[in-house]
């Protein structure tokens, strides 16, 4: 069974048609890249995917549950249960140390736990850091921060969006690996991303433009 | 490591390294909680400022005998039902008409303490000084423009005793015995002839024989120079070793010449004399000469008296300890000076009444004053709430992101709202002591500008304040973060 399967669904702000009758599938395990120039809609897809918005049309079932369907309190809940997230401008509490922003993932989804936090520090490489406020990370620091936080209550889907835009080539080299690592763990990983050299590290890409999907692409050179 | 910990990690975390931003909301909240504190000190304390600024406007309460006369101790006693720290002063006063014997004029004289009508009356203007030794006296503008005194001069008073005396007279009988002393008076030419009221004076004692041992006269109300002979002893003298009883002018003493009318008057004022008794012995008059130390101006009818200390009055009057008058002034609401008149009058020891003019129009004044200080209260708390809501509101309104990313990581609402809540009420409980500490100074400082005293401290401000403040700060707290947790955190999250 697919842990993401995608059926026709379109999402419609007025007279735009953001998405277009899309369907996707992805399996468990499985690494998805999704591209698309800006305004193909692939950040509605990340939003509809990540159970922060709704489709106008269609049905979205991750694990089985129509999101769809669900209020926004009960997206919250899925969210946070079966999601780990990662953005392109990292995102974390300014005001949080490194391992306490790992904390507060643990803190709404079951109890923090500082050893395991810093466990997953570590296993970014960035456990010496764990101590420092954001403003005192490099953007690579951060960002494996972040892919530590998204990790740490070990989401069935890690959902990234563009997350080396923002990042220099060594270090969307170390957050690629990272996410090698979690595809040989069996971690299910949706990228969204415009960079194909992201996309090519996934397993499958599939591309938007205008809403619809134009093409989906087995990656031959795939690297297990 | 606990949920709760964790709250509680974040919630110092924030305080303490979003430092300058707490900074801003503690200083609101903390002016906001200090005007707060501060003009609530102030409008409760309005009425006991006030009624004290008041007090400078005279007495308010009256004491008067409940019989014939007051004592000390029955004044006392009934200022004692009032509370010492409301009773700003108590003039006692005792009324005496005294005479100038030479103008044959008589004034109106009051024995007081003077250390007591500085407080009742503070608005009196001395000129010159308040006596302070025996013999001293602060004399009317009216009378001092009456009888010409001037500042530093000499005042030379006479006290007579009260003429309804007479009426006793005749009544009893008695003999006269070795060692009596026996005194009278009769009228003279002065009075005969309307001049004046006051009679002439004779005090005599008996010898062992029965006869006139020693003899005085006063005549100090007859005409200088002629009448007043009458007391010289060139015609008391001729009274030594007469019998008292009947004696004939003319037959047993000659006239002193050209005042018949005097002599007559003493040899009456003997027949009719009386056994001084204990009673009695005060009842001779008394010339006392005192120095003008004070001129006083009022601008009212207390220029028209004459004012000594009780002990001076005691002196010439012979007797002591009757006060015909206490001026209270006490520092209290119209309700409280009404309550205590009724319990000094119910107690029996004087009649308590109050001062209409001066507790009406206190109550009037201090109603409007009190008034006006709410209204201002209420504005100023309010603009007061509006400014630091806004800043609270603009301090949590920069965390939008924050929130956005708090709710994509999966927080609840509710549990995005009880962080700012608790956020909140540790700014409001913080802000809130610092203000009403600051407030109690800002209370001080106004009033020591505006009433020239010392404010009085409630302690129930203080748990007051810090609650107004935890309120305000944790529903403006709540006002922007509904609105956060509102939005979609993608949009949030996508922003910049």
């Amino acid at each position: 069974m697919s842990l993401l399967d995608i059926r026709n669904v379109s999402k419609i702000y007025g007279e735009l048609k953001a998405l277009d009758n899309v369907s996707i599938r992805v399996d468990q395990g499985e690494w998805v890249a999704i591209m698309g120039p800006s305004g193909s809609g692939k950040s509605t897809m990340m939003n509809i995917i990540g159970c922060m918005d709704k489709p106008t049309k269609g049905q979205v079932f991750l694990d089985g549950i129509d999101i769809a369907k669900e209020s926004s309190r009960r997206l919250t809940d899925i969210r946070r249960d079966k999601i780990g997230l990662i953005f392109q401008q990292f995102h974390m509490v300014n005001y949080l140390t490194a391992v306490e922003n790992v904390m507060v993932s643990q803190y709404y989804h079951s109890m923090p736990d500082e050893a395991e936090a810093l466990e997953a520090l570590e296993r970014v490489g960035v456990r010496e850091r764990a101590r420092h406020l954001p403003s005192q990370l490099s953007g690579g620091e951060q960002q494996r921060v972040c892919v530590a936080r998204a990790l740490i209550n070990h989401p069935e889907l890690i959902l990234a969006d563009e997350p080396t835009g923002n990042l220099d080539e060594t270090n969307e080299n170390i957050v690629l690996d990272l996410f090698r690592q979690l595809h040989r763990e069996g971690t299910t990983l949706i990228v969204v991303t415009h960079d194909p050299e992201v996309a090519e590290a996934a397993q499958r890409t599939i591309v938007l433009e205008h809403g619809r999907l134009v093409r989906e692409v087995v990656n031959e050179h795939f690297v297990e | 490591m606990s949920k709760r910990r964790m709250f509680f990690r974040m919630i110092t975390a924030s305080l303490l390294r979003r430092r300058s931003r707490m900074l801003i909301a503690l200083l609101s909240i903390g002016i906001g909680a200090t005007i707060l504190a501060g003009l609530v000190t102030v409008y409760v304390d309005v009425p006991r400022q006030m009624a004290a600024q008041f007090r400078s406007y005279g007495a308010n309460m009256l004491l008067v005998p409940s019989g014939s006369v007051l004592t000390q101790e029955e004044a006392d006693d009934a200022m004692a039902l009032i509370p010492e720290e409301e009773r700003v002063g108590a003039a006692p006063y005792r009324y005496e008409y005294l005479n100038m014997v030479r103008r044959q004029q008589s004034f109106a004289a009051a024995g007081t303490d003077f250390d007591q009508v500085k407080r009742t009356s503070p608005y009196f203007k001395v000129n010159g000084r308040y006596p302070e030794s025996p013999r001293e006296v602060l004399v009317g503008k009216g009378v001092a423009d009456t009888v010409g005194a001037r500042l530093n001069g000499v005042m030379e008073l006479t006290w007579f005793p009260p003429s309804t005396q007479e009426e006793d007279q005749g009544d009893a009988d008695f003999d006269i015995r070795p060692g009596m002393t026996l005194a009278g008076h009769a009228q003279g030419y002065g009075s005969r002839e309307g001049f004046n009221d006051n009679p002439v004076y004779v005090t005599f004692t008996v010898g062992g024989d029965g006869t006139i041992a020693s003899i005085s006269v006063d005549t100090s109300s007859e005409t200088a120079g002629v009448g007043t002979r009458c007391s010289e002893e060139a015609f008391t003298d001729l009274f030594i070793g007469k019998k008292p009883k009947d004696l004939v002018l003319g037959r047993d003493v000659d006239a002193v010449s050209g005042a018949t009318v005097t002599s007559a008057a003493v040899v009456q004022a003997i027949a009719d004399a009386r056994p001084v008794t204990d009673e009695s012995a005060a009842l001779v008059p008394r010339t006392i000469n005192y120095a003008v130390v004070g001129i006083l101006e009022t601008g009212g009818e207390e220029e028209g008296y004459i004012y000594m200390s009780l002990d001076d009055m005691g002196v010439i009057t012979g007797t002591s300890d009757q006060l015909d008058l206490v001026e209270l002034s006490v520092s209290a609401t119209q309700d409280s000076l009404e309550r205590y008149a009724e319990e000094i009058t119910a107690s029996g020891h004087a009649t308590a009444r109050l001062v209409k003019r001066v507790t009406k129009s206190e109550t009037a004044v201090l109603g409007k004053l009190q008034a006006l200080v709410f209204l201002v209260t209420i504005v100023v708390l309010v603009l007061t709430m509006v400014s630091v809501s806004t800043t609270m509101m603009a301090v949590v309104t920069e965390r939008r992101r924050e929130i956005g990313l708090r709710k994509a990581l999966g927080a609840p609402d509710s549990a995005i709202r009880g962080e700012f809540l608790g956020e909140g009420l540790f700014l409001g409980a913080l802000g809130g002591l610092l203000g009403a500490v600051l407030g109690f100074v800002f209370a001080q400082v106004v009033s020591v500008n505006v009433f020239g005293s010392d404010i009085r401290f409630n302690f129930w401000l203080l748990p007051i304040t810090v609650l107004v403040s935890m309120a305000v700060a944790a529903l403006s707290c709540l006002m922007p973060v509904r609105r956060a947790v509102a939005i979609d955190p993608a949009l949030v999250l996508k922003g910049e």
